[in-house]
C-alpha cells in the first residue's frame, strides 16, 4: 500500500470498503481498469473468483429480519422495512434494479433463495455494504445493454403471476418509472394513446419491441418502416400520433 | 562411265513476232466506233457479228483493251447526251414516254455491243479492275440521262405527280409507271430508294397527314377506319402493280402512322362512335376493322385494351353499387352473366381471340365483382334460383353450359369462403325442403366446385348429400319395424342431418304438439337403438309439415307449413282464440321467428288462414288471432311455409361475416405454422407473401390480421423474434 501514491490509495480504500474485498484485489482491480473506480467495480463483478466471501450468518440474520412472520418470503411489510433501512424510497427505481439482481419472480416479494442468492452475489452481508452499494446499482441504468436487460426483466416480474400479459395500469406505471431514466418524449402519449385506444394488457412481444422503437425510430418517425415487422400497436401508435397532429410526418 | 552434262532444253513460247501497223488500233477501233454508231441509229442488221466480235478480240489480244475500254465509254457517253437531249424536248405526257422508248433501245443497244465486246469483258475488264460493260452501260445510263439536271427532277415530279393523280381517283397508265420504276430498280437500288422512294415516301406522308386531317373532322369513327383501311389497301395494291416489292412495308408504315398512329386517342375517344359506343352496341365489324388496323401500329392494341378496360372497370363498378340492380341478387347476377357472355362475343368475333384481351377482360371482372362484398351471397342464391326451379325443363347440356358460366363469375371472386359458407347454407334449405329440381344436377355442381377448389371444399357437401340418403333408408326401416304402429297419427319423415357437415343455426327445439310428440320419440328409441353413442337433437327451426285443414263452408285443403307454423296452427284445434302472448307461451318459438311465421299465416292475401285483429301488417303482443273460417284458395294444396332462401337482412349479413371473419384467423394461422415450419426463419414481408399466395384460392387475406396472428403465435410461443434482426422471426419446435 506504501507504494501506491495518496489518490490511489484513498481509491482502493474506497473500492474495499464497498466491495468488501481484500487489498489485493482492489489494487488488482483497479490497475486493470485503470485507476477508474467504476470501471473497476465492472472488472471486480464479473470475475466470479474474486468474489468476496460473504458471512453467510449474517446473511440469514438480514433474511429473517424481513422474512414474514407465517411464510418463508418477504412480502410487502418487510419490503417496506427493508428499504426504511436503506433509506430508499419503496417506489425507487433501484429496487428494481435489485430485483433483477436477485433474479425476483414477482413484484413485492422475495424468496428465500432470491434474497440471499442475490445479496451473495453482490457480496453484500450487512445493511451497511447494501446502502453503499445502492449508487452503484443507480448507474448500472445507464448502461444500454444492462438497461436492456432491466427493461426486460420488469415485464415478468411485474405481471401477475400466471398470467401471460402485464395489466395496463402496470405496464403505464412501469413505463413511466423506466423512461424517467431513459428519456423518451412520447412516453405520455404512448400511454394517452393505449388507455384511449387499447385498453387491453399489454403482450411481452410488444413491451420489448417498445424499447427498440423508443430507441431506434426517431420523434418525426422519419425512419419509421411500414414494413417494420413492429407489432401492430405500435403501427397504431404511429397512426394515431399523425392522425392527431401530434407528429408531422416528413415524407423524404 | 563418264558423267555427261545434259543441255537443258528450253521450248520457248511463241510469240507473235507480227509487227503491227501502228495504225491498226485505230482503225480497228474506228470500226468499232462505227458499229455502235449503227447499233445505236437501229442500223444493226447490216453489221457482222463475227466481224466485230473478231476486232474487238484482237485490240484486246494486242494489248489495246484500254483505248477500246475508253473508247466504249466516250462514244456511249456521247450518244447518251443526245438522248437526253431528245427526251428533254419531249413535252407533258409524252416525256415519260419517251424515256421509257429510250431505256428500251438503249438495252436493247447495250445487249449487242456487250456481246461483241465480250472478250473484252471477260478478260480486260476484271484484270484492270474496270466496271463490266452490262453494268457500264446502266451507270452512263444513270449519270447522263437519269442525274441528268434536266431529266432528275422532273422525272421524280412526274412520277409523284401521276401517283398523286391515282390516289385523287384518276386512272394513269400503270404499265408506263411500271417500267419507269422497274428501270429505276435495274439502275440499282440506291437509284431507286434516292431517286424515287424517298422523295415518295415524303410526299405520301404530307398527303396522308393533310388527308387524315380532313377526314377526321367531317368522319365519324367507324367510317374513318373504313376510308383508312380503303387507302391502305389501295397503297397494297399499287405497290404489286408499279413498285417495287420492298416498298410495300415501307409506304404502308407511311399511312398506318399518318392514318392511325397520330389520330389514334382521338378515335378510340371519339364521342358517340369512338371505341366505347362500338362496345356499347355490339358492332363487331367495326371493331374488327378497328383491331387489325390498330393491330398494325405500336401501342395500337393496347390503346384499344386499355380503354376497354376501364370501360368496363366503370360500368362494372356502376353495376355492382346501384341499389336499384342489387335489388334481386338473381337479377344482378344475371346482368353479370350477361355483360361476360357479351364481352367474349366481342373477342371471339371481333378482337381475334387475342388472349391479352381475354385477361383484361377478366382483371376487370375480378375487379368489379370484389367491389361489391355481396357478391359471393348473390351467386349463391342465383346458383340457388336456376336449382330450385330456373333449371327445369331445360336440357342436360344447357344445364352444364349455365353452370360453367356461373363457375366461371365463382372464379372471379376474391372470398371464396364466403361463398362457401351461403352456398351450404342455401343447399341445406334446398335439400331439406326438397325443393332441387334434380339430384344430378346438384351433383353436377359439386363436381365443378371440387375441381375448381380441391376436396375440402366439397366434402361437407357431399356430406349433406349422404345424409338425404341416408336418410331415406333409415326411414324406410322405421316404418318396418315394430315402432311404427300408429293407426292414423301424422307420419313423420325424419331427416337425420350429421352435425359438422350442415350449417348450424342452433336453437332450442319448440314445443311440439302432443301427436308430433308421440311418433318423435318413438323415431328416437328406433333410431337409438341401431345407432349407439349419438345424441340426436329435433332442428324444429328446419322442418316442414302437410296439414289437412277443414274450414268454415267444409272447404278442405291441404295446407304445406313450416313446423313452427304447424305448432302454431295446431292450438287452434282446441281454441278459437288466442293472443300472441299466449302462443308464444304454449309453442316456445323465439320472437323474432314467431313474428314471421304468424304473419305469413294472417297478412298475406291468398293464405291467411287465420285471422288477425287488428288487421295490421305488423305482430303487437296484444293481437288476437282466429282460426279463419272464411279462408278461400282455388287450390287444394297451399303452400305458406317461409323456407326459400332469400337475401339476407343487414343484421344476419353482420352475422355472417363474422363467422367468416373467425373461421378465416385459424386458417391464416394454420398457414403462417405450415410456412414457418418449413423454412424456419424467415422475414416478415416474406411470410405475409407467402400466407397471401397460399390462402388465395380461398380468400384474400388483410396484411394487418396476419401480423396479429404472428403476434399471437408468439405470445403462444410458436414463434419468436430473432435476437439480432427483429424483422426476422423464428420457428420454435
Amino acid at each position: 500500500m506504501h507504494k501506491l501514491g495518496r489518490g490511489h490509495r484513498d481509491k482502493v480504500q474506497q473500492f474495499m470498503a464497498i466491495t468488501g474485498s481484500s487489498e489485493k484485489a482492489a489494487v488488482q482491480a483497479l490497475k486493470a481498469s485503470d485507476w477508474h473506480l467504476e470501471g473497476a467495480f465492472d472488472i471486480f463483478y464479473s470475475q466470479p473468483h474474486i468474489r468476496t466471501v460473504t458471512d453467510s450468518r449474517h446473511l440469514e440474520e438480514l433474511y429473517n429480519r424481513y422474512k414474514d412472520p407465517y411464510v418463508d418470503m418477504i412480502l410487502v411489510d418487510g419490503i417496506t422495512l427493508l428499504c426504511n433501512d436503506l433509506q430508499v424510497d419503496p417506489q425507487d427505481i433501484v429496487m428494481l434494479v435489485v430485483s433483477w439482481h436477485m433474479k425476483a419472480a414477482t413484484m413485492c416479494e422475495f424468496s428465500r433463495q432470491e434474497f440471499i442468492g442475490g445479496l451473495q452475489y453482490l457480496g453484500i452481508d450487512t445493511i451497511e455494504k447494501f446502502r453503499d452499494k445502492l449508487s452503484y446499482m443507480r448507474s448500472e441504468l445507464k448502461d444500454e445493454q444492462k438497461f436492456r436487460e432491466i427493461y426486460n426483466f420488469a415485464f415478468g416480474w411485474a405481471k401477475e403471476k400466471g398470467q401471460k400479459s402485464l395489466a395496463l395500469d402496470t405496464a403505464i406505471g412501469m413505463w413511466q418509472l423506466l423512461f424517467a431514466e431513459r428519456h423518451w418524449p412520447l412516453v405520455d402519449h404512448w400511454c394517452q394513446f393505449l388507455q384511449v385506444r387499447h385498453n387491453k394488457a399489454i403482450s411481452r412481444d410488444t413491451w420489448s419491441q417498445l424499447l427498440e422503437f423508443a430507441k431506434t425510430v426517431d420523434l418525426q418517425l422519419s425512419n419509421y418502416d411500414e414494413e417494420g415487422a413492429w407489432p401492430y400497436l405500435i403501427d397504431e401508435f404511429v397512426e394515431y400520433l399523425t392522425e392527431n397532429g401530434i407528429v408531422q410526418r416528413g415524407q423524404n | 562411265m563418264s558423267a555427261q552434262k545434259k543441255r537443258n532444253f528450253k521450248i520457248e513460247a511463241f510469240k507473235h513476232r507480227v509487227e503491227l501497223d501502228p495504225n491498226y488500233a485505230e482503225r480497228t477501233w474506228r470500226v468499232l466506233e462505227h458499229a455502235i454508231h449503227e447499233i445505236y441509229n437501229h442500223n444493226a442488221s447490216g453489221l457482222s457479228f463475227e466481224e466485230l466480235y473478231r476486232n474487238a478480240y484482237n485490240m484486246v489480244l494486242h494489248k489495246y483493251g484500254e483505248k477500246l475500254y475508253s473508247g466504249l465509254v466516250n462514244t456511249m457517253t456521247g450518244h447518251l447526251k443526245e438522248i437526253a437531249r431528245s427526251i428533254e424536248a419531249a413535252q407533258g405526257g409524252f416525256f415519260l414516254e419517251e424515256l421509257n422508248v429510250k431505256w428500251g433501245d438503249h438495252n436493247k443497244a447495250l445487249q449487242m455491243i456487250r456481246d461483241i465486246l465480250m472478250y473484252m469483258d471477260r478478260t480486260f475488264v476484271p484484270s484492270n479492275h474496270k466496271t463490266p460493260v452490262h453494268e457500264l452501260g446502266l451507270n452512263l445510263w444513270r449519270d447522263n440521262i437519269i442525274h441528268s439536271s434536266k431529266i432528275q427532277t422532273r422525272l421524280l415530279d412526274m412520277l409523284l405527280d401521276l401517283i398523286h393523280r391515282e390516289r385523287t381517283g384518276e386512272v394513269i397508265n400503270r404499265g408506263l409507271m411500271r417500267n419507269i420504276t422497274k428501270m429505276l430498280m435495274d439502275l440499282g437500288s440506291s437509284v431507286y430508294q434516292e431517286d424515287f422512294e424517298k422523295p415518295f415516301l415524303g410526299v405520301s406522308a404530307s398527303f396522308y397527314s393533310v388527308e387524315s386531317q380532313q377526314l377526321i373532322e367531317c368522319c365519324d369513327c367507324g367510317e374513318y377506319l373504313r376510308k383508312a383501311e380503303r387507302r391502305l389497301n389501295e397503297e397494297i395494291e399499287r405497290v404489286s402493280h408499279y413498285l417495287d416489292v420492298k416498298s410495300e412495308v415501307k409506304i404502308t408504315s407511311v399511312v398506318e402512322g399518318e392514318m392511325i398512329a397520330n389520330h389514334m386517342q382521338r378515335l378510340v375517344h371519339m364521342e358517340n362512335s369512338g371505341l366505347v359506343s362500338m362496345l356499347v352496341d355490339d358492332k363487331y365489324e367495326d371493331l374488327s376493322r378497328m383491331y387489325n388496323l390498330f393491330h398494325r401500329v405500336p401501342d395500337g392494341l393496347s390503346t384499344i385494351k386499355d380503354v376497354m378496360t376501364s370501360h368496363l372497370r366503370e360500368t362494372g363498378k356502376q353495376l355492382v353499387s346501384d341499389p336499384e340492380k342489387l335489388k334481386d341478387p338473381v337479377d344482378f347476377v344475371q346482368h353479370l352473366l350477361d355483360e361476360k357472355d357479351k364481352y367474349d362475343k366481342i373477342i371471339s368475333k371481333a378482337f381475334n381471340n387475342d388472349k391479352t384481351f381475354q385477361n383484361a377482360l377478366n382483371s376487370s371482372f375480378e375487379y368489379f365483382i370484389n367491389q361489391n362484398n355481396r357478391s359471393p351471397e348473390f351467386i349463391s342464391l342465383y346458383v340457388d334460383d336456376k336449382l330450385r326451379k330456373g333449371l327445369k325443363g331445360v336440357s342436360e347440356e344447357d344445364v352444364e353450359v349455365v353452370l360453367d358460366k356461373v363457375m366461371m363469375l365463382f372464379r372471379y371472386l376474391q372470398e371464396k369462403d364466403v361463398f362457401e359458407k351461403y352456398y351450404k347454407q342455401h343447399l341445406a334449405k334446398r335439400l331439406l325442403s326438397g325443393k332441387s329440381v334434380s339430384d344430378d344436377t346438384e351433383r353436377s355442381m359439386i363436381v365443378k366446385l371440387k375441381t375448381e377448389c380441391g376436396y375440402q371444399f366439397t366434402s361437407k357437401l357431399e356430406g349433406m348429400f349422404t345424409d338425404m340418403k341416408t336418410s331415406i333408408d333409415t326411414m324406410q326401416g322405421f316404418y318396418s319395424s315394430q315402432y311404427s304402429e300408429i293407426g292414423d297419427g301424422p307420419t313423420l319423415a325424419v331427416q337425420v342431418l350429421t352435425t359438422g357437415s350442415w350449417p348450424t343455426q342452433p336453437s332450442a327445439p319448440c314445443n311440439l304438439p302432443a301427436e308430433i310428440v308421440v311418433i318423435c320419440e318413438k323415431f328416437r328409441t328406433y333410431y337409438l337403438g341401431t345407432h349407439t353413442g349419438r345424441r340426436l337433437t329435433w332442428q324444429t327451426n328446419m322442418g316442414t309439415a302437410d296439414i289437412k285443414a277443414t274450414f268454415g263452408k267444409g272447404q278442405k285443403h291441404e295446407l304445406n307449413v313450416s313446423t313452427y307454423q304447424m305448432c302454431i296452427l295446431m292450438l287452434f284445434n282446441s281454441a278459437d282464440q288466442l293472443t300472441y302472448r299466449e302462443i308464444e307461451q304454449a309453442t316456445e318459438i323465439p320472437p323474432s321467428d314467431l313474428k314471421r311465421c304468424l304473419q305469413s299465416l294472417a297478412c298475406v292475401k291468398g293464405k291467411n288462414v287465420l285471422r288477425k285483429e287488428p288487421m295490421s301488417k305488423d305482430i303487437a303482443e296484444d293481437d288476437a288471432f282466429y282460426f279463419n273460417d272464411k279462408f278461400m284458395s282455388k287450390f287444394f294444396k297451399v303452400k305458406i311455409g317461409t323456407v326459400a332462401a332469400q337475401k339476407e337482412s343487414e343484421p344476419e349479413k353482420q352475422e355472417t361475416r363474422q363467422r367468416v371473419e373467425e373461421d378465416r384467423k385459424p386458417q391464416i394461422e394454420a398457414a403462417i405454422v405450415r410456412i414457418m415450419k418449413s423454412r424456419r426463419v424467415l422475414d416478415h414481408n416474406t411470410i405475409v407473401t407467402e400466407v397471401t399466395s397460399q390462402l388465395q384460392s380461398r380468400f384474400l387475406p388483410n396484411p394487418v390480421i396476419i401480423k396479429k396472428r404472428i403476434e399471437s403465435l408468439i405470445e403462444r410461443e410458436f414463434l419468436e423474434r430473432d435476437k439480432a434482426d427483429r424483422k426476422l422471426y423464428r420457428y420454435l419446435a
